[in-house]
């Protein structure tokens, strides 16, 4: 009944928007013969199945049109995009890392779906924060689809063994590191120089930020004390308590901590909730892993940056309205929450995240009580994309930091690079 | 009274090679004939140097890829290139980098072409086979390899240097970072292109060295000239050509080399860059493309490896032999 009501509901808007604007279509959306969709990610069987299970989902409504899913390998990604802006070929739907969404709106490389979100029933339990990250200029551009939180992944059998308890301020952390090195041998935690958004999480904690929106102008805080504090801390875990080893300075978590704790030649390492199928295919220790949020500085957990992917409707796309009816079915309730569970991440639906499907999870819990605490957004400019992915601006600085040089200067350039690149025209 | 001479006998079928001058008609043939190359060269490479050299003065993004014409800047990119202190470090990277690997691959090369031709049919084959694997491996492989190689997860590396004992290698090898600072980092990648780009140089130095009139090393033998005398005075003379364009063809190769770099360090090492990663974390990498400036650093690359081909030609042409 209430598929029913949606479905009359949405034909009747796009037959507005189209009869008012003198839209494309004529006279509504006719079943377009294809629908593409890219997916980001190099896709597994498993997520080719799932789609292949949307698809006869999407069919019931739109019975003549096939959907051709196409994936794009991440490092392609920005590239593949630039390509379909500058007039390549475009998709209809596609997956959108959450962190790119503002750079797309601002290249008006999606379509306003603000009115089809209104008359989509589900669409108003989307987390709102997430959403808030799809919007601009008070119109919506797309819908927060999946995301995940870092927590940290620990050895649940030393700590057992030694006695300790997961950490709840950076004191703890520090001392618990500092004890399974001086029992095992092994590293106590690993602190890679290129994790931009773990890293964040302790300069969050801390009441600092990269840069606030202050009058229409970003404006840099890299260099205040709060920021300072924090990445002292975890430059110094490598630098000065040596509780995390050099051999990962200059790599991210996928290039040795993740390989070295599944192996169990680590104690701990920040990884987000996606990590553990990839963990078990270098050896399934499941037994004798466990998770816990990133604690705060003196107490309570740190807030957390929920990267995930959203799904948009490409602005050149000939059939948005029918896009759009393919995004309500992939992100339906039901279809995300199964959908997210494979890859280990969480929907974004907030009545389905406070269910006790994710709180009685012993490995999720840690993260949705991560996400529950707070989940924060890194700087919503379009010149973020640049600051994180291409100049990496802040694993350079905590890199150098590790290696010695002064964090007042390494901070004060960085700062300098936050407010040229994320203000940039 | 008219005086009739004989007109000179000629013999049948000579042809006439009087003093009178010939008439030269510039024959258009030829020209005609290699014009549709030139036309593809000239559309395949000057044409998109002109366009970069355009793009090095222009501002352009993503808006201007979509259509926007393209704002000039003059020469703002280039000042902002130079007042790069990163700029500087790369090309300084790059340019050791280029020094320390055509060295290594050119003396290798020619040792490798050396034992080439002097081994027996079958060992010939085998050494010929296992080099050509090396050259055939696409760089992205090579540099996958070499990153595991030297990594801390499982590298032989580490565990071959830990084993030697202290007094040769030192200690605490097994966890020793060697992408971690600029220093090991390229040493790891010189060994990575050489190993890529020596068979290259082997198999021309190999080409060559057949040329070579065999009378020549007999000559040498019999005089009683050892094996370093003999090369330096019989082969490298010869083969000067040869080495000469192995050389500008290295330089020029290595000057470019990214792929390896991009894999065993990446974008996160900014302190290791070398020009090309230079240029690709200004100009691409993230979703708001700033072309102009990469089409300047591209520009500065391209005039650099240009001085180097013209030293090159120069050499060539004061040995008398055109290029």
């Amino acid at each position: 009944m209430a598929a029913t009501v949606t479905m009359i509901a949405l034909a009747a808007s796009a037959c507005g928007s189209d009869t008012t604007s003198g839209g494309s279509n004529s006279g509504g959306d006719a079943d377009p013969k294809t629908l593409t969709v890219w997916q980001m990610g190099a896709g597994s069987p498993e997520q080719t199945k799932f789609l292949d299970g949307v698809e006869e989902e999407f069919k019931k409504k739109h019975p003549g049109t096939d959907v051709v899913v196409k994936y794009i390998p991440w490092p392609q990604v920005a590239t593949t995009f630039q390509k379909a802006a500058s007039g390549g070929e475009g998709p209809d739907v596609t997956e959108v890392g959450n962190t790119d969404v503002q750079s797309h709106i601002e290249q008006g490389n999606l379509a306003d779906i603000s009115d089809k979100l209104k008359a989509w029933d589900e669409g108003k339990d989307l987390n709102t924060g997430a959403l808030a990250n799809d919007q601009a200029d008070g119109k919506t551009y797309a819908v927060p689809w999946y995301g995940g939180v870092r927590g940290v992944w620990y050895r649940k059998d030393w700590f057992t063994e030694l006695g300790i308890t997961p950490p709840k301020t950076w004191d703890e952390l520090r001392a618990a590191a500092k004890k399974i090195q001086d029992a095992k041998g092994v590293p106590g935690i690993a602190a890679p120089s290129d994790q931009t958004n773990a890293i964040l999480s302790f300069v969050w904690a801390n009441g600092g930020d990269v840069a606030v929106k202050e009058g229409g102008k970003w404006v840099g805080k890299l260099d205040q004390p709060a920021a300072r504090e924090a990445i002292d801390f975890y430059a110094g875990l490598v630098a000065k308590d040596k509780v995390a080893p050099d051999k990962y300075v200059g790599k991210n978590e996928l290039q040795g901590p993740q390989q070295d704790f599944a192996l169990g030649t680590l104690g701990m390492y920040i990884d987000g909730s996606w990590a553990l199928p990839q963990m078990q295919k270098v050896k399934d220790d499941l037994a004798n892993w466990g998770t816990f949020p990133i604690p705060g500085k003196s107490g309570g957990t740190a807030p957390v940056f929920s990267g995930g992917s959203d799904l948009a409707v490409w602005k050149s796309s000939k059939a948005q309205g029918v896009a759009f009816d393919y995004i309500t079915v992939l992100n339906s309730k039901k279809n995300a929450q199964a959908f997210a569970d494979t890859l280990k991440f969480l929907p974004q639906f907030t009545d389905v995240l406070k269910s006790s499907k994710y709180t009685d999870d012993p490995l999720m819990s840690a993260f949705a009580a991560a996400s529950a605490g707070g989940v924060k957004f890194t700087p919503t400019s379009k010149g973020w994309a640049e600051f994180e992915q291409a100049k990496k601006v802040i694993p350079n600085t905590v890199k150098e930091i590790m290696q010695g040089k002064s964090a007042e200067d390494e901070l004060k350039k960085a700062n300098e690079q936050a407010n040229t690149l994320l203000n940039a025209a | 009274m008219t005086h009739t001479v004989a007109a000179p006998h000629r013999p049948p079928g000579r042809v006439p090679t009087g003093t009178k001058a010939r008439r030269r008609r510039p024959s258009f043939g030829p020209y005609l004939l290699i014009a549709p190359t030139l036309v593809v060269i000239a559309a395949l490479m000057f044409w998109p140097i002109l366009q970069i050299g355009t793009m090095s003065v222009q501002k352009i993004g993503n808006r201007e890829l979509r259509g926007e014409p393209a704002q000039n800047v003059g020469l703002d990119n280039y000042r902002a290139i130079a007042g790069d202190e990163l700029f500087w470090t790369s090309l300084k990277h790059t340019m050791l980098f280029v020094v320390a690997a055509v060295t290594l691959t050119v003396v290798v090369g020619t040792l490798i072409g050396l034992l080439l031709n002097s081994l027996g049919k079958r060992m010939s084959a085998t050494v010929s086979a296992g080099v050509m694997i090396a050259w055939a491996t696409p760089p992205v492989t090579a540099a996958i390899i070499f990153t595991w190689l030297f990594g801390t997860t499982g590298g032989l590396a580490n565990w071959i240097l830990e084993q030697l004992p202290d007094w040769l290698v030192g200690g605490n090898w097994t966890d020793y970072n060697w992408f971690g600072s600029p220093l090991p980092t390229y040493i790891v990648l010189t060994i990575c292109v050489v190993w890529q780009s020596f068979p290259f140089v082997a198999v021309s130095i190999l080409a060559g060295l057949r040329g070579v009139p065999s009378e020549l090393y007999e000559a040498a033998r019999v005089d009683g000239a050892g094996p370093w005398r003999t090369f330096w005075s019989i082969t490298f003379p010869l083969l000067r050509p040869i080495f000469l364009v192995v050389l500008v063809l290295s330089v020029i190769w290595d000057f470019k080399v990214f792929t390896q770099l991009f894999i065993m360090s990446g974008l996160a090492n900014r302190d290791a860059f070398n020009l090309s990663m230079y240029a690709y974390s200004e100009a691409f990498g993230s979703l708001n493309p700033k072309l102009g400036v990469g089409s300047a650093i591209a520009t500065v690359l391209t005039l650099i490896l240009l001085a180097v081909t013209a030293v090159y030609v120069r050499i060539m042409v004061r040995q008398g032999e055109v290029a």
